[in-house]
């Protein structure tokens, strides 16, 4: 039997029964005895000492009467002497019979009748005796017979009254009542003593139910909360179910509770000895795991998380489950307490979890992230508020030209670039996740649009540019409002519709077609084209190209690196582009780095490239420069009127 | 004829008045002895009063001279105890100060009629437990003495 059934049975219904039954007889033997020692109280000290003394005189009075009847029976005795004691008697027996104080002697059993008798008798010797003092000592003779039977009387009242049961009673009465005291007290002190045993596991028992889960019985935030320290040989991680609120929704908590349970005994397989694993919230968990010399805590960690990356089935539905984690790893030296381990594991995990990431090890390059992302966060918010501060975003325009003319600018693309004081340069997408994460989605899109428009507005108005402008939206901006917003900072600004081109990610499509193609097709009906951007990092690339109502495509890096060294590499591009072509895309080839890759992507022919080999990224002057330069050549509204001319 | 009877029963009387001798109160110290009757206890200037007893339920009315008055005409010199004596011996001892301060009488008298030994007469020590409820305590009950037959001081 172990200590929990243990437990838990104290606390069965038979088990509570029987101490208030224990409690109850307790109670009952009290009452009893305090009534029973009522009675015994009744019987005050002074009634028994007035009783005894008047029996005790009752007693002397007699023996008085006796010696002088028995002097005057003999002739020697003095009349006035002898009616004087049978007159005391007689005051005495009428004290006994009608005097208010003698009423609990004469109560006690039958003395009321027997004092009567005896009163009687002796009244009856008044005759004989008046009669005797008159004839002399012989009459009196036959009265001290009939006073003799009398006195034998009152001696066996003094006796039974005074030495006889009622006292004797009353001694046994007190024995026993001290005895029921005594046993009282035995059993009230078992009773206390189980009674305190059993508070004393309750509150065990319920101290220890308070710190275990009740779905999966590990250790709770309570047990997590009574902890004062962790071996620093020992790695902290936490652990959180992806997505558990969504579980719970759909599968309810029954579900949820099954899931947990489940979750929780893939985590105990991957604890040994020592290491602890506790249920900190609903769905997040705590381990305490040693680390031992030959392996590393990466190891370890993806080992966990490849435990807990699993499919779950219930009923006839799969549910795909997976966790994020964060570690604090083992310390050497200048270990921090144990609360700041643990926050820096939670912090660990809530980093990865802000990044999509498994996992997040706490070390000094995640705190600099965090702290950068913290300087970048704060930064970009006083950027967007026009304070002054050490952030600032500016824009760089990548022309992208044709396959057939390396001089023809066909546009370009705009790149944010990001630069802090504190931190140094920091990758546009990186800044991309940054607002998403804080909030700042919409107004990093709209100061894009604003600038964009501000510094271009020029070039449309003034050059007649008309080539085209490719803007990456990032997923905040991927809403209604994008129309509006489109309309009013881009197009009112000057910038003509057709010149804009919207980029737009898998990622940030995220399979939400309708809605997405929605968007589209109200900025089509203004002349905003769409292109999909990195097309072939995702992992449902041709399902998007295939939904997504897009006029672009982007084809990624991926596909034109190696293809000078791979004929392979080649065809598998050419046999893309044929695709793109197919779906009536033009196709734009990104990372074109050198002059092979160049000739192999002309001789297929009929796209438009982006990369070093052709331009870099520039500001904003460089690439008026390159436009105004008399060896480039751009769509404008002359070219294309003469174009319309000449046709 | 007619007169017999009524002289007989006044022999009788005379006759049985001198047989059964009325116990009477003696009164002594060191010095001194007095011994009174019921006549003599009742030429004393009298008090009466009604109280309550341990003996009898209600109040009863007694009379008869107060201790103190009596005493005062037997002269107290210096004695400091007093003993009170009933007829079957019975003895209460205690200090005469605080007796004389109970407003004890010795009554004759129960409800008028005089006590006979039968009625715990003819001397009754009666405190006033009525007008005076601290007095109806055990310590002082013992005090009331009936059947008295002799005070002595010492």
């Amino acid at each position: 039997m172990n200590k929990g059934t243990l437990l838990s049975g104290l606390f069965s219904r038979t088990t509570v029964v029987f101490l208030f039954l224990i409690v109850l007889l307790l109670l009952g033997g009290s009452f009893y005895t305090y009534f029973q020692d009522r009675k015994l109280q009744s019987v005050s000290l002074s009634t028994i000492r007035m009783a005894s003394w008047n029996l005790a005189q009752l007693g002397n009075e007699a023996s008085a009467f006796d010696r002088e009847l028995s002097l005057s029976a003999n002739g020697v005795g003095d009349p006035d002497e002898l009616t004087l004691r049978y007159d005391v008697l007689w005051s005495r027996y009428d004290y006994l019979l009608n005097g208010a104080e003698s009423r609990a002697t004469r109560d006690h059993e039958d003395n009321e009748q027997r004092l009567e008798n005896l009163f009687s008798d002796l009244r009856a010797l008044e005759g004989p005796i008046l009669a005797g003092i008159e004839n002399g000592s012989d009459s009196l003779a036959s009265v001290s017979e009939q006073w003799n039977r009398q006195k034998t009387g009152i001696q066996q009242l003094v006796i039974d009254n005074f030495v006889g049961d009622e006292a004797s009673r009353l001694v046994t009465a007190v024995e026993e009542s001290r005895d029921r005291l005594a046993n009282l007290r035995i059993l009230t002190l078992a009773a206390l003593v189980a009674v305190f045993l059993y508070l004393a596991l309750a509150i065990a028992f319920v101290r220890r139910q308070s710190k275990e889960d009740p779905v999966t019985g590990l250790p709770n935030s309570q047990y997590l909360h009574s902890i004062r320290g962790v071996a620093p040989d020992k790695a902290i991680i936490t652990c959180e179910i992806r997505g558990f609120q969504l579980v719970l929704s759909d599968f309810g908590t029954e579900g949820g509770n099954d899931l947990l349970r489940v979750f929780a005994s893939k985590l105990k397989k991957e604890l040994q000895a020592g290491d602890e694993l506790i249920q900190a919230s609903q769905s997040g968990f705590v381990m305490f795991l040693a680390v031992r010399p030959s392996e590393d805590i990466e190891a370890i960690t993806e080992r966990l998380v490849e435990a807990t990356t699993f499919d779950w089935r219930t009923g006839d539905s799969v549910l795909h489950v997976s966790a994020v984690m964060g570690v604090d790893p083992q310390c050497k030296d200048n270990c921090p307490g144990w609360s700041i381990r643990y926050q820096r594991a939670h912090r660990a995990l809530t980093q990865a979890r802000l990044e999509g990431r498994d996992y997040y090890i706490n070390r000094e390059d995640l705190r600099r992230r965090i702290e950068e992302d913290r300087l970048v966060h704060t930064g970009l918010i006083r950027f967007f508020n026009n304070e002054p501060g050490t952030l600032h975003l500016s824009l760089v325009y990548q022309p992208i030209v044709s396959s057939e003319n390396i001089n023809l600018v066909t546009g370009a693309e705009v790149l944010l670039r990001c630069r802090d004081e504190r931190v140094g340069f920091v990758p546009p997408n990186r800044v991309v996740d940054l607002c998403e994460r804080y909030g700042l989605g919409v107004e990093l899109g709209r100061w894009l649009f604003r600038q964009i428009a501000r510094e271009t507005q020029t070039l449309y108005r003034n050059l007649g540019f008309d080539g085209n402008l490719s803007i990456n939206l990032n997923p905040s901006m991927l809403a209604d409002h994008l129309v509006q917003d489109v309309q009013s900072l881009l197009i009112d600004a000057g910038i003509p519709a057709t010149a804009l081109c919207m980029e737009i990610t898998e990622d940030n499509a995220a399979l939400e077609f309708q809605r997405i193609n929605q968007l589209i097709g109200s900025l089509h009906d203004l002349g905003v084209t769409f292109a999909l951007d990195d097309f072939g990092t995702g992992h449902s690339s041709l399902e998007y190209v295939r939904e997504l109502k897009v006029d672009r495509l982007k084809i990624d890096r991926c596909f034109v690196n190696g293809i000078e060294e791979s004929e392979d590499k080649a065809r598998f591009l050419g046999s893309v582009i044929a695709m793109a072509d197919q779906a009536y895309m033009k196709s734009v080839i990104e990372g074109v780095e050198n002059k092979a890759q160049w000739q192999l992507i002309e001789s297929i022919g009929g796209v438009l490239i982006q990369g070093y080999y052709a331009h870099k990224p520039m500001p904003l002057n460089d690439y008026l420069a390159l436009l105004l330069d008399s060896g480039t050549c751009y769509p404008s509204v002359q070219t294309r009127s003469l174009a319309s001319a000449s046709y | 004829m007619r007169r017999l009877p009524l002289i007989f029963m006044l022999i009788m009387f005379v006759f049985s008045a001198q047989a059964i001798a009325a116990p009477k109160l003696t009164i002594t110290s060191d010095a001194d002895t007095l011994v009174l009757d019921r006549n003599e206890l009742e030429s004393f200037p009298q008090t009466t009063f009604s109280t309550i007893s341990p003996y009898f339920d209600g109040e009863v009315q007694f009379s008869g001279p107060t201790l103190a008055r009596v005493l005062e005409t037997f002269g107290v010199s210096g004695e400091t105890q007093i003993t009170l004596t009933a007829l079957n011996d019975y003895k209460v001892t205690g200090s005469l100060e605080e007796l004389l301060s109970l407003d004890a009488i010795i009554a004759t008298r129960r409800d008028s009629r005089t006590m006979s030994v039968r009625d715990r007469g003819p001397f009754w020590i009666i405190l006033p437990l009525s007008q005076r409820p601290e007095l109806d305590e055990e310590d002082f009950h013992r005090y009331m003495v009936w059947q008295l037959s002799g005070i002595e001081l010492k």
